[in-house]
């Protein structure tokens, strides 16, 4: 209770403060305290459930075992680096003529609204509570992803919300079922939706609901995860929206959406066997990754380049689960916080690059590492991760993965998946090598102060910190999280 | 608490009368060209959707479904269909364009849809233990019928149009499966619901500043 509460009013009080102290210069270090401490609140909250094992608070309304903690972590590490970098991006690009022109305060708002309903969504425990959060997440994002007065803008956030309202909409279906399922169990009472009861039950659910529950889950909080072939939204609105937003909605917005299928998931593998859903995840997995691989051989535009590397990293998870085996759900886990580092470093670093060189098409970007050796040392980080190459933590997650497939017997997908990323490691090869070598076309100057390296410092840290060594606690924790899924 | 009417009338002929109203209201909509004519349809909808719940709150005497029916009827019955009229009526391009299929033709589809969810939601789900089960047909056919509004209809305004009344139809499920959710939960995702169409509305007047139409069929501008 103590913990549990504090951390899902702590992004929306910040938001209202950001409003309230709009015009001010104390609004920027509001927004980053704020994000911070969402970040501390999630860390405490993980160092309770290792301690003490999962809590329930609020009368069940909300609760935070392994898997909420290890994703409040993520949602507060990448808001903390998003708003950090933010502060300077955002400061550089109110002055563009493409600006929305947002009263002061405004942008902050928001992007702490859209903070704050995913912690919640991390921590809910009703699962109708989690489908508000979710869908609240949408909206929030939906003005943040037209910040721009320009086309693509308004078209990509119009997507968007629609395909998003459609796929939630059949996510609320999925709970409608499962609170069906469980009328047999606890009568027209509330307690019906609420995970850690119907997890206790779940024997005794009516499978042939729970099934058609997981079923509309995966299709509708799938949509939002950005599995193929309900990604097509996701690669317009994270090119279109402003970096660091496209940095939150591609490392923590997909793995919220992951993890609340996910919860459907463990739901149905206690009551109908691992077999149904697992299959069904398999699939959905490999063919995300199958989808985005030649969207990112071809790809000209370097947003939407990361875009299609977050569907094939979510398809990763997404198959790591359906393999099943102990160690592929802790590669999978692990996997979560590692593309969280990455891909918001790759986003961000790429916010300093574009506006310096003025364009996000890569054939305008050569000599990266020439024109500014942090930057370029960054973007090198950050391609050797997306890539999966050692020494960085996605190389030893994605090996987990496989191994993890290989111990369960499914050495099919394991072949398919080696295949997908052997192809993303040879495209994007290709693209950094002639991004970040050769001379620069054009004189460089970083648009922003030195300082905005700071966060992006510590995610490249993390990346490859993680790759060599791995902290007891944060494994007790994603072991925990696995046995969350499946026991 | 009980309403008079409730009694007067047999509750279950009187919610199968409004779930009726239902269906045809959303097939109304379906077959109607202008777009003030579906949003009409939409609130028709919504407004027996209302009375359902208002019948349920009767026959089960629980306090929140009253609540949550006053809410329903409120919130998607007055509310949104106004939101939706404002939008349009701000506008600046009057004429509409054709659908992507004639009217004829998706009226016909959307009849072979409404058989189509009677014949397949009685093989899942028998013939239902609640008072009820006359209603989940009644909302996969809309559900349906609602999806295929999406798709025919080059109007941005269409497509929020064939959403609500998706999401009518889920309404109508959760109604009769299991009389509703909780009430809080009910609040939320109504307040949802109204917030999603108030940005829905925004983004329609934005796509014809930016389009020079409210045509989705002109949003071809991100590839790859």
């Amino acid at each position: 209770m103590l913990w549990i509460l504090p951390l899902a009013l702590a992004a929306p009080v910040t938001a209202a403060l950001c409003l309230a102290f709009g015009g001010s210069r104390a609004r920027a270090r509001i927004a980053i305290g704020g994000a911070a401490l969402v970040l501390a609140l999630a860390l405490r909250l993980a160092w309770r459930v290792l301690s003490g094992g999962p809590i329930v608070a609020a009368n069940g309304w909300l609760a935070a075992d392994a898997l909420s903690a290890l994703l409040a972590c993520i949602i507060g590490g990448v808001g903390l680096a998003s708003a950090w970098y933010g502060n300077s991006y955002m400061a550089h690009e109110g002055q563009g003529h493409e600006s929305a022109g947002w009263a002061a305060g405004r942008y902050e708002a928001l992007f702490h609204l859209l903070l704050g309903s995913l912690v919640v969504a991390a921590v809910a425990n009703n699962l109708g509570l989690l489908w508000v959060a979710i869908e609240a997440s949408t909206l929030g994002s939906a003005l943040l992803v037209g910040y721009y007065r320009r086309p693509g803008a308004v078209e990509a956030a119009w997507k968007y919300l629609i395909l998003c309202s459609v796929g939630i909409t059949l996510a609320l279906l999925a709970t409608v079922l499962l609170y069906y399922s469980a009328v047999g169990s606890f009568g027209e009472s509330g307690a019906g939706l609420q995970w850690t009861a119907l997890r206790d039950v779940a024997p005794r659910l009516e499978p042939r609901f729970v099934r058609l529950a997981f079923l509309f889950a995966l299709v509708g909080y799938g949509t939002k995860a950005g599995l193929a072939p309900m990604h097509t939204w996701l690669p317009d609105a994270h090119s279109q929206a402003p970096t660091p937003v496209s940095a939150l909605l591609s490392a923590a917005l997909l793995a919220t959406a992951l993890v609340a299928l996910l919860r459907f998931h463990a739901l149905a593998v206690r009551c109908v066997g691992p077999a149904y859903s697992e299959g069904l995840l398999v699939f959905f997995g490999l063919a995300s990754m199958a989808v985005a691989v030649p969207f990112m051989v071809i790809q000209g535009d370097y947003k939407r380049l990361l875009a299609y590397s977050s569907v094939e990293h979510t398809g990763l998870v997404t198959l790591a689960v359906g393999l099943g085996s102990p160690l592929a759900l802790l590669g999978g886990m692990f996997h979560l916080v590692n593309h969280a580092l990455a891909k918001t470093l790759a986003f961000l670093v790429g916010g300093s690059l574009g506006g310096g060189i003025g364009s996000r098409r890569m054939d305008h970007w050569s000599g990266v590492i020439e024109s500014s050796a942090p930057l370029g040392a960054l973007f090198v980080v950050a391609g050797v991760a997306l890539a999966g190459l050692p020494p960085t933590a996605l190389f030893l997650s994605e090996w987990l993965v496989m191994l993890g497939g290989l111990r369960a017997g499914k050495q099919a997908a394991v072949i398919v998946a080696l295949l997908a990323l052997a192809v993303v490691f040879v495209a994007l090869a290709f693209h950094w090598t002639r991004m970040a070598l050769g001379k620069p076309r054009a004189p460089f100057t970083d648009p922003l102060p030195a300082s905005s390296h700071r966060p992006l410092w510590l995610l490249a840290t993390a990346v490859i910190l993680l790759g060599v060594w791995l902290p007891g606690p944060m494994r007790a924790l994603m072991e925990q999280a696995a046995r969350v899924i499946k026991p | 608490m009980n309403f008079p009417i409730a009694e007067w009338l047999p509750t279950s002929s009187a919610i199968n009368l409004l779930a009726g109203v239902f269906l045809l209201s959303a097939l109304y909509a379906l077959s109607q060209r202008r777009t003030a004519a579906c949003i009409a349809g939409y609130a028709w909808n919504s407004i027996s959707l209302g009375g359902i719940a208002l019948l349920v709150a009767a026959q089960t005497h629980a306090r929140h479904i009253w609540f949550a029916a006053a809410l329903v009827l409120a919130v998607k019955g007055f509310l949104i269909p106004r939101l939706l009229r404002r939008t349009l009526a701000r506008l600046k391009t009057r004429a509409e364009a054709e659908p992507f299929l004639s009217i004829p033709a998706s009226s016909l589809i959307g009849g072979a849809l409404v058989a189509l969810a009677f014949s397949q939601t009685r093989e899942l789900f028998g013939a239902g233990t609640t008072i009820l089960a006359a209603c989940l047909p009644i909302s996969v056919a809309t559900a349906l019928v609602g999806l295929l509004l999406m798709v025919t209809r080059p109007q941005a305004l269409m497509m929020v149009v064939g959403l609500v009344l998706l999401e009518n139809a889920i309404f109508l499920a959760a109604v009769s499966l299991t009389y509703g959710m909780p009430l809080v939960v009910e609040m939320g995702v109504l307040l949802d619901i109204l917030v999603g169409v108030a940005l829905l509305g925004l983004f329609v007047g934005r796509i014809e500043e930016s389009f020079e139409s409210a045509d989705i069929s002109r949003l071809t501008s991100l590839k790859g």
